[in-house]
């Protein structure tokens, strides 16, 4: 008898430990959904009579942050705080609650040349790199937190969803965070979405030229993780590389995640001129000790071109001599020392100390960039943004001033900025130059109508190179 | 038999207030919670239904939903997929039904073969073949998944009308819900748990114990494919994420809070992750380690009652009646969609 009674008592408590839960989670609810119905008049007031919308007040700013804070980018969730925040104190004059620890927030946030204030919402949208989640997470702030710019995602297939969804909000501006697929502007065009930071094929830019024009490449063999983000990164290379005349004889995917290369390295020929190596992870540092185990450590030295990952300090640093001398394109440059990436790093060891050596981190500089332009927008407006079609003109046309310099968004509301074709070495990668003006389009190439990059595409098709091509000689 | 009157007046108080929940809540509760816990109870309800009435715990029901929501976006005018079709979504719909309830037949061929944990093992692996089917044929999942999917236009706006889906998916749940315990009481479904209960001894009597197990499949795959539609008519949207391995994880999750021997446990299960997942994160201490607390939540749940917030409800509502009746046998009053076997 004792003993049952003990078992009811521990069933009673879980059953009460849920109830006060649900009835928690309730009451928050309700209190959301009164800001909800607000925001919903609000956005019936816009839409409605003229004079409803004279009466109303002037629709309070409230902005949103959507990260990963879960899956395989959770570790940049700090880096990606950071961002953001550092655009808020630089550009909105606002204060750190704590320098150590970005997720504190900021105090004091302002439009720029008034006094009206920036809502920080610090419910943060957190998601784990997959569409639905980021998609649920987006919905929650605009729908229930009462959002209205919304700064995010992280990742490529998040971007693609929550583009897709600001369609369906056109009263919500949304501005990227450092997701990298081409269809979130290209294709999408959601005319509220906007991408202050470059794509990852944009990431590529200067490369094929650099192959083509510098080392005298003719033929190619790609290899790449199978999946959307190399695809995209190949095809940047490829449609540069082709234009100019070079051959893809081949395209190789590992799948991501894979251990052993040796079949993969068994298939690249002998008979061609290098290879675009996008493998991440630590699948990089196992094909590169593979590769060079077969071939010489000093064998990729002319015959390798890398994606975004090859030149990650980390990889540098465990690989060292054996990718010594290897080229590959970046956003970031890590070791420019002009006025612009000083005032960049600076702007973040002021706002957070720890995170200055993040600044070459492309998360942090993402959504520096993407926050930047939304205050730079609201000032424009002079922080009316009752009309949210003329804030959302109004940050199309913001030019924001990041650490590699001016950057401006095209028609589809993509960035155009430069990129960086850096050569790895034992101080980390160093700048070999700057391909300025780096456009969505690779001049053409990639349009709305033609296929997503995936195993087989772009094709390789000669003539109309990027603008940038021809200035990228020895 | 007061006590099973009982618990049909329940039940239809229970749909009634779910039916007029929409007048009072917001648009994104509505959205957001309400009609997400009834798609994902659903999906949880086909995993039950093997559970409760098989004895199998299967970890493919999500792939199965997945196969749904994939066949409807490459069937109808979406931005991603095959994008040669441009079917009516009614159509497009009632074939990915089909689609799936196949599928959900061949994996039963083979996993009916099994028991136990290489059940649990046989069907995880096919959850994985069908979700890393879709992540690798891009021609079917789109580049970054399947998007901007037409919704039926019955359906209004998802914006605008979130009642609409909402009541289209409690009253499948309904059906849903009603069927699998009229199935229970057909000689199909008592020989299903039979074979659940005592195999030799069926296979001895006469039975196909492969043949019911595999149509027993079928059918739940008939329910995760439900849901799988009414996922994209509701999201608009499908990815291959959708039915990753983290999902997967959740869905059972999801029937074990409930109770992983009562049908209802399915819905009740999903109500509770929704708003946990959707309130957790304003938690100060909770903040972005959500998945964190709600694994404390599964695990208190699991070690304090077994048979999840059902078992609560169940062993309170024994314990009622043996205060009412001290001589009375603690039986339970329905014992239909539920009938727990010791040893089971």
């Amino acid at each position: 008898m004792n003993i049952r009674n003990k078992r009811w008592g521990w069933l009673s408590a879980t059953l009460l430990i849920i109830i006060i839960g649900i009835v928690a989670a309730a009451c928050g609810g309700s209190d959301s959904s009164s800001a909800d119905t607000a925001a919903a008049d609000t956005a019936a007031a816009d839409t409605a009579a003229v004079e409803t919308a004279a009466a109303a007040p002037e629709k309070k700013i409230v902005m949103g942050f959507l990260s990963n804070c879960e899956g395989p980018f959770g570790p940049f969730w700090d880096a990606t705080l950071a961002g953001y925040y550092t655009a808020l104190v630089q550009f909105a004059g606002a204060t750190p609650v704590d320098p150590a620890d970005p997720k504190a927030g900021v105090t004091g946030a302002m439009v720029p040349g008034t006094e009206i204030p920036i809502e920080i919402n610090t419910d943060y949208g957190c998601s784990d790199d997959k569409a639905d989640k980021a998609l649920s997470e987006a919905k929650r702030l605009v729908e229930q937190e009462g959002v209205n710019i919304l700064i995010g995602p992280l990742s490529g297939d998040e971007g693609i969803a929550v583009a897709n969804y600001a369609k369906t909000q056109p009263d919500v501006t949304f501005l990227n965070g450092i997701s990298g697929a081409q269809d979130t502007t290209l294709k999408v065009q959601a005319p509220n979405f906007f991408r202050f930071f470059t794509d990852g094929a944009q990431w590529t830019a200067g490369l094929g030229a650099y192959a083509y024009n510098v080392l005298g490449w003719r033929t190619a063999v790609t290899i790449g993780d199978d999946y959307s983000f190399p695809y995209t990164q190949t095809a940047g290379f490829v449609s540069e590389f082709c234009s100019l005349g070079g051959k893809v004889t081949d395209r190789i995917w590992p799948a991501l995640g894979e251990t052993d290369y040796s079949s993969y390295i068994a298939k690249l020929p002998n008979d061609v001129d290098g290879f675009f190596l996008d493998v991440g992870g630590t699948g990089t540092v196992q094909f590169v000790n593979q590769y060079t185990e077969v071939n010489g450590n000093d064998s990729l030295q002319g015959k390798v071109m890398g994606g975004a990952f090859i030149s990650n300090p980390a990889i540098i640093k465990e690989l060292g001599s054996k990718v010594e001398g290897v080229v590959a394109g970046s956003a970031l440059p890590s070791d420019a020392t002009d006025a612009n990436w000083t005032t960049y790093v600076d702007a973040i060891t002021a706002a957070f100390p720890d995170q200055a050596g993040n600044a070459a981190n492309i998360f942090l500089a993402g959504y520096y960039n993407n926050t930047q332009a939304a205050i730079l927008g609201l000032g424009a407006v002079g922080g009316n943004i009752d009309d949210a079609a003329a804030f959302q003109s109004a940050i199309a046309g913001v030019e924001i001033s990041t650490g590699v310099g001016p950057v401006t968004v095209d028609g589809n509301r993509n960035a155009v900025g430069a990129n960086y074709v850096v050569q790895v070495s034992d101080k980390g990668a160093t700048t070999l130059f700057t391909v300025p003006d780096v456009d969505q389009s690779f001049g053409g190439a990639f349009s709305a109508d033609t296929p997503n990059p995936d195993r087989d595409n772009p094709k390789c098709v000669a003539g109309n190179p990027p603008p940038w091509a021809a200035s990228i000689t020895k | 038999m007061i006590s099973a009157r009982l618990h049909w007046l329940i039940g239809i108080g229970i749909v009634i207030v779910a039916a007029v929940l929409p007048f009072v809540f917001s648009n994104f509760t509505t959205s957001q919670i309400l009609t997400r816990a009834l798609i994902l109870g659903l999906a949880a309800a086909s995993l039950i239904f093997l559970a409760s009435l098989g004895g199998w715990v299967s970890l493919a029901q999500l792939g199965l939903y997945g196969v749904a929501g994939f066949t409807v976006g490459n069937l109808v005018q979406a931005d991603g997929g095959a994008k040669v079709f441009a079917m009516d979504i009614w159509l497009a719909s009632l074939l990915a039904l089909v689609v799936t309830v196949l599928v959900g037949l061949l994996i039963g061929v083979i996993a009916s073969r099994s028991e136990g944990i290489y059940f649990l093992m046989i069907t995880l692996a096919f959850g994985v073949i069908i979700k890393l089917l879709f992540e690798k044929a891009t021609d079917l999942s789109g580049f970054g998944g399947i998007n901007q999917i037409i919704q039926p236009a019955v359906l209004g706006s998802a914006q605008l009308d979130p009642e609409r889906i909402y009541w289209v998916c409690l009253a499948i749940c309904v059906l849903v819900y009603l069927g699998i315990r009229y199935f229970a009481h057909t000689p199909f479904g008592l020989a299903f748990q039979g074979i659940r209960d005592n195999t030799p001894r069926m296979r001895a009597l006469g039975y196909n114990v492969t043949l019911i197990r595999t149509v027993a499949f079928g059918i739940a795959a008939f329910i995760a494919g439900l849901a799988g539609v009414l996922n994209v008519w509701w999201n608009t949207q499908i990815s291959p994420g959708t039915i990753d391995i983290g999902p997967v994880i959740f869905l059972l999750m999801i029937a074990i809070i409930g109770g992983l021997y009562r049908i209802e446990g399915a819905w009740v299960g999903a109500l509770i992750y929704v708003i946990l997942d959707n309130r957790l994160r304003s938690v100060d201490l909770v903040g972005e380690r959500v998945a964190t607390a709600l694994g404390i939540v599964f695990l208190l749940i699991v070690l304090l009652s077994p048979g999840g917030v059902m078992g609560i409800y169940k062993s309170l509502a024994s314990r009622w009646r043996r205060s009412r009746s001290e001589s009375g046998a603690a039986r339970d009053g329905d014992g239909t969609a539920a009938p727990t076997v010791a040893g089971d």
